[in-house]
């Protein structure tokens, strides 16, 4: 039988993994990591002791950590980089680089669940060394028990903001402010799902007992829109605006700070799945995720896919995505396994979750105004607004893609993670018209998944 | 939490770690912000997205530019230095 090949460690992966090794299949689980659990459940080295006090439900993974190790028919292949993925005749290969030497995988069955990173929208200053995204803030507290900062400013939208305030006051650190651009009250959008969904209630009761125990009080409609940096180069101070719905600003004040952890949900990591040729559609939100069938499948046969990469929706649902890609593939293989009605139930109510995640936490396109025409777009290639704009006036760019190609916005180091999503915006705002969903699949889209030394590949391992 | 149990040098200076963390991870503990700086503008940045994504907190790691901070564990006797452009 052939192995059940599994991309990532995290919620999903681990899911997966557990759901096909039960039943009866192989698994082969590869993880950029050097140790399981992923974003969620990342955790440090054995050394620095229990590691609780930094989740809200560590348990959880442990449990699932614990028996991925401890069943025979899982081969972990840990701190691996696939850095190609390509799909021919029903084979998906994959090259893989683990302890600085390449592995060629080939397999038919693959699930795919390679999560999701921060998205982070550009701002006068954002490039400064401690504006942060709130991810790189609590990886440094779960993996290397780091506070990022004494003073920090956590700000942007979405739930994902409160365990981060948590992680900074658990580690003793002061968040000085703690900003939602959205509104509490739209959760009232969604009226039922909150109480299909009281392990979310108690999550969120949880941090906010913690919050304001440390007195910290949440502010709502407020937004950072500029950073300024102090005479060491460092983040010095930042500005918070009170913003309409819009995300236009009303008014502006000043906070001192040397920590600014910025985050405006989630952007679904699809590069593998694109290069394998996998179906993207576009997301309630305007994020490219990777459309899925009701067994996981993406619309390549036998390339499932589960997870933050179908759909920001958190690790509950991930979990219950991940078990039945590993069910619907381990029935692929040839393990005779059906998906209970109780699977599809419990996904079903989490993906009303993840609606009415996107319903409570728009971003609205009002950030475009923040921009001065200095401000960088492209970090990697500090390509600035100025520049997309003579590109698109002086030069003719009709879309993000010509634009991208005239400025090299997007085209270093990152590929375009961090600003692809923006520059589509932002060329679609200059331009009068809509985004296409073209545009933002190109966005998206790169035939190398993760930059690797070229001297690797001439050694010829 | 345990204690600092390894050293290694940034830009010449010692700097003290707990074996698990990454260069970044033990950098931003001693307040070492700045990481590198770009190569056009020559302006100072640091650990931005801490998952390997961004590829902001290049440092020069033993004499090999363009790695990733935050995602290399830092081992005793490492010399670390400051990336200044491309560095190549």
């Amino acid at each position: 039988m052939h192995n059940v090949v599994i991309v990532g460690g995290g919620p999903a992966g681990l899911s997966a993994a557990i759901a096909a090794a039960a039943a009866g299949a192989p698994v082969l689980l590869i993880d950029s990591n050097p140790r399981l659990g992923g974003q969620y459940w990342r955790l440090p080295t054995e050394n620095f002791g229990d590691q609780h006090n930094q989740h809200f439900d560590l348990d959880t993974g442990l449990m699932l950590i614990n028996a991925v190790n401890a069943r025979k028919e899982i081969e972990i292949l840990n701190g691996a980089q696939i850095w190609s993925a390509t799909h021919k005749d029903g084979i998906n290969t994959l090259r893989v680089i683990q302890n600085g030497v390449e592995k060629i995988i080939n397999t038919k069955n693959l699930i795919l669940c390679t999560g999701a990173y921060d998205r982070a929208l550009p701002f006068p200053g954002w490039d400064i060394p401690g504006v942060m995204t709130p991810g790189g803030v609590q990886s440094l507290l779960k993996g290397h028990a780091v506070l990022a900062g004494k003073r920090v400013v956590v700000a942007g939208s979405g739930p994902f903001l409160l365990p981060v305030a948590t992680g900074v006051v658990k580690a003793g650190g002061e968040v000085v402010e703690l900003l939602e651009a959205n509104k509490s009250s739209r959760w009232l959008l969604s009226p039922f799902v909150m109480l299909e969904n009281v392990s979310k209630l108690k999550e969120a009761f949880y941090y906010i007992k913690v919050i304001s125990q440390a007195k910290v009080r949440a502010r709502f409609g407020q937004a950072v829109i500029a950073a300024h940096k102090g005479s060491d180069g460092n983040l010095a101070s930042v500005d918070i605006a009170t913003v309409k719905r819009s995300l236009k600003i009303k008014k502006i004040r000043n906070v001192k700070c040397n920590v600014a952890a910025i985050g405006w949900g989630f952007t679904a990591d699809t590069s593998l799945a694109g290069a394998l040729g996998c179906k993207q559609r576009v997301a309630k939100d305007g994020g490219v995720v990777v459309a899925a069938d009701e067994n996981q499948q993406s619309s390549i046969s036998g390339v499932f896919v589960a997870g933050e990469i179908t759909g920001i929706g958190g690790a509950e649902l991930s979990m219950a995505e991940g078990v039945i890609a590993g069910l619907s593939a381990a029935k692929f293989v040839g393990c005779k396994v059906e998906i209970l009605k109780s699977h599809r139930k419990r996904r079903a109510k989490k993906q009303r979750f993840a609606d009415a995640l996107i319903k409570s936490y728009p971003v609205k396109s009002g950030w475009l105004t923040w921009l001065s025409d200095q401000t960088l777009i492209c970090r990697c290639e500090e390509v600035t607004v100025a520049n997309l704009e003579y590109a698109i006036d002086e030069l003719g760019a009709t879309d993000s893609r010509t634009a991208k190609l005239l400025t090299r916005c997007g085209m270093g180091l990152c590929q375009g993670r961090v600003c692809g999503r923006s520059v589509v915006d932002l060329v679609a705002s200059k331009l009068k018209i809509s985004a296409t969903d073209i545009d933002r699949f190109s966005a998206v889209n790169r035939p190398i998944i993760s930059p690797i030394p070229l001297g690797l590949l001439a050694k010829g391992e | 939490m345990s204690q600092y149990n390894l050293e290694f040098t940034f830009d010449g200076e010692k700097v003290n770690a707990i074996t698990g963390q990454s260069i970044g991870a033990a950098l931003l503990a001693d307040n070492q912000r700045t990481l590198r700086k770009t190569r056009f503008n020559q302006s100072e940045r640091g650990v931005f997205c801490g998952i390997g994504i961004c590829f902001d907190c290049l440092v020069v790691v033993d004499g090999i530019t363009n790695q990733r901070a935050c995602l290399i564990e830092v081992k005793a006797g490492m010399n670390i230095q400051t990336q200044q452009g491309s560095n190549a």
